[in-house]
């Protein structure tokens, strides 16, 4: 347990809300949002140049591609949306309290998502790719480990 | 662990342990909730007594039918998350800030603040993007930095005292269904209020001895005559704003006024008044972005993903040797099935990491070939770290350099 609670402080510092100053070996990338089609949700697909030897280009933008397509289906309705939508208003919204809204579900579509890659592509590069729900949806975090 | 509304760093007050939150003063709120309340129960218990009796019951039910909705809006309104965006991490603003050109002095000796603008075309129009110092983000368009509450606020209309709260794109459609419930439902107080004096006058034909037998329509009449002008205007405001598909903020800064600039569009614009009504007042919402119930850990999904799925006693034995030495990562044996993740799961992440071949492509495009990954003989394995085989990422220890690479995942 005490050796878990080590690895898990060392985890800490290096993807913590600590200053990057102090995290040493550590460092991070962040992705912003892209506002160029409008105020939905999306990242940029331009590869920050410290990723540049670490991975292709191609790879990223695939992944970053892919992660925006869902949170485009996030903010989109369909018949289904609608539906439940109104189904959730006509319970009074308590339906709520046993299911997840639409949107919900596509972060958290998202989040498994990050992990697949993280699994598959990123950790075997050394990087990490943070889920943007974790940072308020304003930036994807990748920290490049050493 | 503290909670993350233990921790919230901003201006406003968080209840019921992180579920609402609202402006820090509510006084104005609380006039608001007693002007409503108390001119209600007045109308409901007096006047309504004879109009129940001499037009129809359903009078006095339709006021409180209007009544309880009216509250319902004003109460959402006044303590749902108006679309917050949570605060960035340090990390977040040393990058940002680093990238910004920083304070200088030029030629002349004359002093220029750091630079906080970007610009950004938004469906053909230039936005400059701002950067808020004190939120360390970069603000999304259309959103703004509320003083009273000391947060961005996304699609940020205005801070009502009299709702106590501030008013942005996830309790905009309250607010507004509470000013346009509250001008209808005063119309009809004032209404009843008025045909009730006139009914008593007519029985006892004198105005002024009804008037005496019944005060309180007088007060109740008065209070929904005043309020009348200013939610009525507000309500008409606030609908030729829907409209335009336009904020107050917006509105007051002239963004979108084409007749001073008038190469201005609104790129939000849907093209007709009706297709943005629908949009404002019945489009998606994002769930809050506060999270105020979770704990603050700064981590998150990174703790869960990277405990849940290895070992946790063979791989933290492997590790805590290798962590004492270097702060790195280690990695340990990356097998395929990773079904013990519910036994190491950390709070609400869902665990179950298996491949969405739904979402995921088969293969992400040059997956195939540039992951070598060598084994403990210095030869490099076959194994590709993607897709189907499993024992990837085996063990592998570098004899030679200290950092040997195991892969916990």
């Amino acid at each position: 347990i005490l050796r878990s609670r080590l690895f898990r402080r060392n985890l800490l510092l290096i993807m913590g809300s600590r200053p990057a100053a102090q995290v040493g070996h550590s460092r991070k990338v962040y992705i912003q949002r892209d506002y160029s089609q409008g105020l939905g949700l999306r990242y940029s697909t331009a590869m920050p140049p410290q990723l540049q030897d670490r991975m292709p280009e191609d790879l990223f933008e695939a992944a970053i591609v892919n992660i925006n397509q869902i949170l485009a289906g996030a903010e989109n309705g369909s018949v289904g949306v609608y539906a439940e939508s109104c189904f959730a208003c006509l319970t009074g919204y308590l339906i709520y309290m046993c299911m997840d809204t639409h949107f919900e579900r596509s972060l958290k579509e998202v989040r498994k998502l990050i992990e697949e890659y993280n699994r598959t592509v990123f950790m075997p590069r050394r990087l990490m790719m943070i889920d943007p729900s974790e940072r308020g949806l304003r930036v994807i975090e990748v920290v490049l480990l050493s | 662990m503290p909670k993350r509304w233990e921790v919230y760093p901003g201006k406003s007050q968080v209840l019921c342990s992180g579920r609402c939150i609202s402006a820090k003063n509510l006084s104005v709120f609380y006039l608001t909730l007693a002007l409503i309340v108390i001119s209600s129960c007045l109308f409901l218990a007096f006047d309504c007594r004879l109009l129940a009796v001499t037009l129809s019951p359903s009078v006095p039910v339709l006021a409180a039918v209007q009544f309880i909705f009216v509250l319902c809006c004003l109460l959402r309104t006044t303590f749902s998350d108006p679309g917050i965006i949570p605060r960035g991490t340090p990390d977040e603003a040393a990058w940002i800030e680093s990238q910004l050109e920083g304070p200088q002095v030029d030629r002349d000796g004359n002093y220029r603040p750091p630079v906080r603008l970007k610009d950004v075309q938004i469906n053909g129009r230039v936005f400059k993007l701002k950067y808020c110092f004190t939120c360390k983000l970069w603000r999304p368009p259309r959103s703004s930095h509320c003083s009273t509450c000391d947060n961005c606020v996304d699609r940020f209309d205005h801070h009502c005292p009299w709702v106590g709260n501030c008013v942005g794109r996830r309790n905009y459609r309250y607010f507004y269904l509470f000013l346009i419930s509250l001008s209808v439902y005063c119309l009809y107080v004032m209404v009843f209020g008025i045909v009730n004096l006139v009914l008593l006058s007519n029985m006892r034909k004198d105005f002024l001895m009804a008037m005496k037998e019944s005060p309180t329509s007088v007060l109740t009449i008065l209070v929904a005559f005043f309020s009348i002008w200013s939610v009525v205007g507000l309500g008409g405001f606030h609908t030729m704003l829907i409209c335009r598909e336009t904020s107050t903020n917006e509105d007051i800064k002239g963004s979108f006024n084409q007749r001073r600039h008038p190469d201005l569009i609104n790129p939000f614009d849907q093209g007709n008044g009706l297709a943005n009504c629908c949009f404002v007042l019945f489009g998606p919402v994002t769930p809050s972005l506060l999270n105020f119930r979770e704990d603050e850990i700064g981590l998150g999904s990174s703790i869960s993903l990277v405990t849940n799925n290895g070992r946790n006693g063979a791989s933290a034995a492997a590790a805590s040797t290798a962590v004492t030495a270097t702060p790195a990562v280690r990695y340990s044996n990356l097998t395929r099935n990773n079904n013990d993740a519910a036994s190491n799961s950390v709070g609400h992440v869902n665990n179950s990491v298996q491949v969405i071949s739904e979402s995921l492509p088969a293969q992400l495009p040059g997956d195939g070939n540039d992951v070598i990954v060598k084994n403990g003989n210095g030869a490099p394995a076959d194994g590709v770290i993607s897709g189907g085989t499993d024992a990837v990422g085996a063990q592998n220890s570098n004899t030679q350099s200290a950092s040997s690479v195991h892969c916990i995942v």
